[in-house]
Parts: structure tokens; sequence; C-alpha cells
């Protein structure tokens, strides 16, 4: 076998010049093949939000309907972008060997990651408070009329009794006329307790009725479901119970938006959650004076996960928020 | 002669700290501020009747969207260029970056056909409900399907 023997020092060599592996710290390089991997999942996600909005005509853009707030999106936005400076100027405190200083960048980093988390808490919090989540949203007004018939007949509390009552009584039944005092004395109490509840029912039935069999087509249930929310509103001033009854509002592919809008945002919080673990690794070690040059490179990787963080959110802003 | 004197083996390109990069991040931040108040603006004008004469009321979404998600890319080729350093790194950017970007576009390719460019009607309940009800396929809470509320 016969090959040209290579020789880059004399330059004799006409074979191609190899080179080992890439140029860069394994940490790093390792840190750039899991970012690939990241770039396919989160386009995954987004390239599908993208896609159904093209398909679903109708899709809830209204930000009085989704309850998207710009300014929340728009200042989360602007603490990413801070954070990323602080982060990227801890490494550079490291590369300098001011120790110090990078832990305080550092701990300036974590103090923006969690102020975006609990700007998009106070976010969540508005999609739990009036149910936009998936499987639960309504999307057309017979849809709202029928949820907010179930919601009523929640909040009464009446199902739970009656269910125990019927439970009793075939209780009952099954003991074919051995001794049921017990039982008896229990569904007594069962059936006084739902006695109560007669002020309640009078007062929500009719409401809960009209809801569920007040419209027989489309054009009265579009009708209706906006008719009725001031009797539904006297109710709840009435009987606190009812207050978490949600108002009826049907949005067209509005679950989803929430499935969607949860996936995205969900999962990018959870990034920014391992973001806040990464960079607590850096400030325990800049404490405890143990940070040095040797953290130099997983400084510079905590760095890289945290910007791809803010790529994403820099995509998700307009896309979620905007448009 | 062994093969491993088949191929000329150079010394790998040591990879110096020294050689780090010096770029003024907060110039950086301050573009990317200034980009965020950018797409904030863009929203802002999308009700703006003077937007709507120029480029025609029904072309309002889709500028504003060209618009913001031009902004984002520039966003994000800031943070990549020079928070992630990739503009001084070496040509592996571009062997370990395209295939992901490549390979990251399947899902949505394929999506595409069927979810996003059908040429028929989804046969879904709320749709047929809500246009027996005259609203067609008006987005809800823009023709009073979704009243307001706080």
């Amino acid at each position: 076998m016969s090959h040209a023997v290579a020789d880059p020092a004399h330059g004799h060599s006409h074979a191609p010049v190899l080179k080992m592996g890439v140029p860069i710290p394994n940490g790093k390089l390792g840190m750039w093949l899991f970012l690939g991997t990241e770039i396919m999942f989160f386009t995954a996600f987004i390239g599908t939000y993208i896609v159904l909005r093209l398909g679903s005509r109708g899709w809830p853009s209204d930000p009085e309907v989704t309850h998207i707030r710009i300014w929340a999106g728009g200042l989360n936005t602007f603490v990413l972008i801070t954070s990323s400076v602080f982060v990227v100027l801890a490494h550079e405190a490291v590369h300098n060997g001011k120790f110090k200083l990078a832990t305080n960048w550092m701990i300036a980093t974590t103090v923006l990651a969690f102020v975006f988390l609990g700007i998009k808490s106070y976010e969540y919090y508005g999609k739990f408070e009036h149910d936009i989540l998936p499987g639960h949203v309504a999307e057309s007004p017979r849809q709202a009329l029928d949820k907010l018939a179930r919601e009523l007949d929640a909040a009464s509390g009446l199902p739970p009794l009656q269910e125990k009552e019927t439970h009793i009584n075939n209780l009952i039944a099954a003991n074919q006329g051995k001794d049921s005092k017990s039982l008896e004395a229990q569904r007594d109490a069962v059936q006084a307790d739902i006695k109560k509840l007669d002020g309640v029912v009078a007062a929500y039935r009719p409401l809960k009725d009209k809801a569920k069999y007040g419209a027989t087509t489309a054009v009265e249930a579009a009708t209706l479901v906006h008719d009725i929310v001031p009797e539904l509103t006297s109710l709840k001033k009435e009987f606190p119970q009812f207050e978490a009854v949600h108002d009826p509002h049907p949005i067209k592919w509005g679950n989803t938006f929430a499935s969607i809008y949860f996936l995205m945002t969900g999962f990018h919080a959870l990034h920014v959650i391992i973001g806040v673990i990464m960079f607590a690794i850096v400030i325990i070690l800049g404490v405890g004076n143990k940070l040095g040059a040797q953290h130099s490179v997983m400084v510079e990787n905590f760095g890289l996960y945290w910007h791809f963080v803010d790529l994403v959110w820099i995509f998700l802003f307009p896309l979620i928020y905007i448009v | 002669m062994s093969d491993q004197h088949s191929f000329a083996v150079a010394a790998p390109e040591v990879w110096d700290d020294k050689h780090h990069p010096h770029v003024n991040y907060w110039y950086v931040f301050y573009a990317l501020c200034v980009f965020t108040g950018l797409s904030v603006i863009a929203d802002l004008v999308r009700g703006n009747s003077l937007l709507a004469s120029v480029v025609g009321p029904h072309n309002v979404k889709l500028v504003v969207a060209f618009v913001v998600l031009s902004i984002a890319c520039c966003k994000a080729l800031f943070v990549m260029l020079y928070f992630m350093h990739l503009k001084f790194e070496g040509k592996w950017k571009f062997v370990l970056l395209a295939p992901t970007i490549v390979l990251a576009m399947a899902i949505p390719a394929a999506l595409m056909p069927d979810i996003g460019s059908h040429y028929y009607d989804y046969q879904v309940p709320q749709l047929e409900e809500d246009a027996s009800a005259g609203h067609g396929d008006a987005p809800a809470g823009e023709h009073g399907a979704a009243p307001k509320h706080d």
C-alpha cells in the first residue's frame, strides 16, 4: 500500500491536511450540539403554531379575548435582553479574572430571570382566571351556554349531595329489608343539607334552564350568550358561591390557541428555570471564592444556553403578542 | 508503511482563550432595545387609518407581521453574532447549524399541506354553528362573538 507521506513541516505533501476535531473546547462543542437539538425542538412548536394559525380562519387575535398583554410581552423582552447582556458581561469578567464581578453579574442575571418568571406567572394567572385553558374553552355560543349550565351546577354544591343521596339509597335497596337505620340517618342528614340549598337552587335553576334550553337554534344561542350575562351578574351578587362561574364567552379555535400557547411559553419558562439552576451553580462557586479561570468555558456555555433562551423569546414575542 | 501515515495530520488548531473577541455589548443591547421598541410601534400603528390607506385595509395584518418578524430576525442575528460570538467562530458553525435548521423545517413542512393550506373547509361543530348564526369566518371578538371584558 502506497500513500504520500504527510509532512506539513516541509510542505511536500499533496494529501489534504486534516485537522483533528473542531477548534473549540469539547464542552463548548457539546453545548452547541445540544443547542442544535434545541433549535429543532422549538422550531417544531413555533412552526406548528404558524401552520395552525394559517390554517384556522378566525384565529383569536383580539387581546381582549385572548388576554395577551403586549406590555407584558414587551417588558419580558426587555428583561431577557438585559439579562443576556449581564450574562455575557459575567463571562467577560471571568475571562479577565474578575471573579467577584462575574458573580455579581450572575446574581443580576438570576434576578432578571425571576422577574421574567414573575411577569409570565401574572400572564398565566389571567389565563387561568378566565379559563383559557386547553380543553376548557367554549368555541361556539351553544358550547358556551352548556358550559355555563355545568358551572352553575358545580358552583351550587347540589350535584355531590344528590350523588351521595343516590348512593345511600342504592345501599339501602341492596340491604333488602335488613336493618338500615344507620344508612337512613345518613340519608336524612344529606337530605337536610339539600334542603338548606333550596334558596340557592330556586335562584340559579331558572338561569341554568335558560342556558340549557333557552336557545334551540344557533342564531338564538348567539343572542342568548350576551343576554344572559346581566342575570348571571346579579346571581353572583346575591350568592357569592357563583363568583367562580365564568361569563359565557365563546372563542373560536380557543382550545387550539390555549394548547399551543401553553406549549410554547411553558417549555420556554422551563428553560428559564433550568437557566436559573445553571446560574446558581456559578453564584455558589463565586460566593465560596471557588470561581476561577478554569470555569471560563462553563460560564461561556451557560451564557450560550441563556442567549438561546433569549433567541426563542425574540421570536415568541412578535408571534404571540403582535401578529 | 502503516496506515497511520496515510494522511497528512495537522496539529489541532488550539483554542486560545486569549483570542477573546472584544465587543461593546452595550451597543448591541441598545440596538436590541431599539428593535423591540420598533416592534411595539408596529403594533401601535396597526389601527392607524393612514397605514390602512397606504397598504390597503386587507394587507395591514400581513404588513405588520412581515415587519415585526423581520425585526425579530434582525434581533436574533445580533444576539447570535455578538452575544453568542458566532461572528468570531470558525466555519464549523455552518457545518453544525445548517443541518439542524434544515431538519427543523421538517414538521412545519409536513403539516403545511393539510393543516396550513387546505383547500377544503373543516367539518367542526363550532364553525358550522358559527356559520349558521351568521358570523361566517369572522374572528371571535371582532364581530361581537365574544364581548370584551377585563
